[in-house]
């Protein structure tokens, strides 16, 4: 009896997806609306334009966006957990955030985003995200500064005697691991040896560039303030700031070697009310390649989309931190780690940064 | 903080008010206040004694760990100066709004009043373009070839000390205004005719009592600048983080919200045990400025 029971629902399932022609995710029913929290303004705006619009047309899904910063995001997520109304449901994650906030995510089934399967690339599936947008927290400096010789490494960036002028370094996001993991480079310690990360050599390291940091930037856009007002000679900064620095016609240019991988994910908040349409959205983002290219030439980084990178040509490529060419100079952190070291982490940077 | 027994309202006719009718005048304000700031607060505390069990643990991580009191103590000391400076900077103004007349009173007046009307972030982002590398200060500087090399002026202490004060100013004049005003005429003028000079008389009547509005203004800067925020944020470094730029880290980073609550615990007292203080040792309708 259970036998045939169990036999015949997947044989229905998919008589009935083929006679709809539509993907198995989509027979579940789903709610009408979906509550996504991204960071508002090109980001949210270009999100709404080549996906949340579409999704609601081809699902007839009414998509409810939030503008909130990630630590906001957070502190929110927390506050509806503690009080029992979970509002958001899809939220915006970094990498650690997968493996240090499991418990207040909800787990991914991968076997049931074909569409992730077959158009991202290999690792855009995980079990509490799906990769959106991928770029590197990288070097940027101001050629005219740096006529002759660019500062290309890490260590070029510690080199304050070739490359004398005041850097800015982030005080914000994950700046407890991307800040030691730029040290220990500039230190010399090989890029694939970087795990488990020798804290106190990193710090010491730390020490030598302190005095010549003229800014701890706090937000994306104070970044690219920075460069645009040369508070600044050099920072590091999201990829995708620098390149709307370099499109604005600021004097500003970009290195890919040894810029620290940075995805933001997107994932699904436990208890999200509309968890259905919330899977169903994350298999829709990659089901259509034909978005990607335009969405990654607006808000300037790249998604886990395999298709969408091939279309475009090798210069323009460059730009983005999933072209071959860049992909293989990325530093590719440890997450496990880091998220096991959270706590460890963040309070020797705090004590340090404070001192 | 009103004592009891002085606390009435008056009809218009001079008549004073039942101890009802005055409950009931002022029983709006309070509901409004008990249900908008004590409560969380009280709510708020509760969280730092009770999670994640029952326990002092976080109030024990406030003292045992040097970065968090390393941090109270910057936010003291940072207080401190913008009081200091207030006071330098408020004084003359409040003594000059005191003794003009006519148009220039009203103007100091509105000048003194009017940046209230605008918001804290608005001026402090003025200051930070002031202060830029690049900015007004270090252009003209170079300019008049006084350095070569701009200085770095933002994201320092000074910066958030000046612009603190900037923002905080009105709060000290307005009080020391008071008392000046309070202090009748024929005081300066009996001293003048005892033979007094214009510098002795400032010394021995006009400042001792105007003190009691610069205790009040200086309280109210004090403890206003503890709790701020915007300002070290934008124009400081990591140097200059003080408790409110902990407790949101705490609250939007970290997570910790019972340690947090612990840090808004620790300030709490901080504060009343001030107010305390003050309200013992001066009388609070003296420094309102009713010294007469």
């Amino acid at each position: 009896m259970l036998k045939t029971g169990w036999m015949w629902s997947p044989a229905a399932f998919v008589l009935a997806s083929v006679l709809c022609g539509t993907l198995p995710a989509a027979a579940e029913k789903l709610e009408d609306q979906l509550v996504i929290a991204t960071t508002g303004g090109l980001m949210g705006n270009t999100l709404a334009k080549y996906f949340y619009d579409p999704f609601s047309k081809a699902k007839n899904v009414e998509i409810v966006p939030v503008a909130i910063e990630v630590p906001d995001q957070w502190a929110r997520a927390k506050a509806m957990q503690r009080t029992g109304k979970v509002e958001f449901d899809i939220v915006t994650a970094t990498g650690p955030d997968l493996v240090g906030r499991t418990d207040m995510l909800e787990k991914i089934d991968c076997a049931k985003l074909p569409s992730v399967q077959k158009f991202g690339v290999s690792d855009a599936c995980q079990p509490y995200g799906v990769a959106r947008t991928t770029g590197g927290m990288l070097i940027t400096y101001n050629t005219e500064t740096f006529k002759t010789k660019a500062p290309k490494t890490w260590a070029d960036f510690w080199d304050v005697k070739q490359f004398p002028g005041p850097r800015g370094l982030p005080d914000t996001g994950d700046s407890d691991w991307w800040v030691p993991v730029a040290a220990l480079l500039a230190d010399g310690v090989k890029p694939e040896q970087l795990f488990p990360l020798d804290i106190n050599r990193a710090y010491k390291k730390l020490d030598e560039i302190r005095p010549n940091v003229g800014v701890w930037w706090k937000t994306g856009d104070q970044v690219q303030q920075i460069m645009r007002s040369r508070e600044v000679v050099m920072a590091m900064s999201y990829s995708g700031r620098a390149l709307a620095v370099v499109k604005e016609g600021v004097p500003a240019a970009m290195s890919w070697d040894q810029a620290i991988r940075d995805t933001g994910y997107m994932a699904v908040l436990k208890g999200a009310p509309d968890l259905n349409a919330a899977m169903a959205y994350l298999d829709f983002f990659y089901a259509s390649s034909d978005a990607h290219v335009p969405f990654m030439r607006a808000v300037n980084y790249a998604t886990a989309s395999k298709s969408a990178i091939e279309l475009l040509k090798l210069e323009e490529r460059n730009l983005y931190a999933t072209s071959p060419e860049n992909y293989e100079k990325l530093v590719k952190p440890d997450f496990a780690w880091i998220g096991e070291h959270r706590n460890e982490l963040r309070e020797r940077w705090m004590a340090w940064l404070t001192r | 903080m009103m004592e009891a027994g002085r606390s009435h309202f008056w009809h218009s006719d001079g008549r004073q008010l039942s101890g009802l009718s005055t409950l009931l005048l002022l029983l709006p304000f309070f509901a409004i206040i008990a249900f908008v700031f004590v409560y969380p607060i009280l709510q708020l505390l509760v969280i730092s004694v009770l999670e994640p069990h029952p326990t002092l643990d976080n109030y024990a991580r406030v003292v045992e760990n040097p970065v968090h009191m390393r941090v109270l103590m910057r936010t003291l000391w940072t207080a401190t100066l913008v009081t200091a400076l207030s006071v330098v900077l408020g004084f003359p103004v409040a003594y000059y709004m005191s003794r003009a007349k006519g148009t220039v009173a009203a103007l100091v007046a509105v000048c003194v009043i009017l940046p209230l009307w605008s918001s804290v972030l608005v001026r402090t982002a003025a200051w930070s373009f002031l202060f830029q590398r690049n900015g007004l200060i270090n252009s003209a500087l170079m300019a008049l070839g006084l350095t070569s090399e701009p200085f770095k002026l933002l994201y320092t202490q000074s910066a958030v000390v000046i612009a603190m004060a900037h923002v905080l100013l009105p709060f000290m004049i307005l009080p020391i205004y008071g008392a000046l005003r309070s202090i009748p005429n024929d005081y300066g003028r009996a001293a003048a005719v005892l033979g007094a000079t214009r510098l002795r008389t400032f010394l021995e009547v006009i400042l001792p009592l105007s003190l009691p509005g610069v205790v009040s203004g200086s309280l109210l800067v004090f403890l206003t600048a503890l709790g701020f925020f915007i300002t070290p944020a934008l124009l400081g470094s990591p140097q200059e983080m003080m408790i409110s730029t902990l407790v949101s880290k705490q609250i939007r980073e970290v997570l910790d919200w019972p340690f947090a609550a612990a840090l808004v615990g620790v300030l709490t007292v901080f504060v009343t045990l001030l107010a305390i203080v003050f309200s013992k040792t001066l009388r609070f309708d003296r420094l309102m400025g009713n010294a007469s």
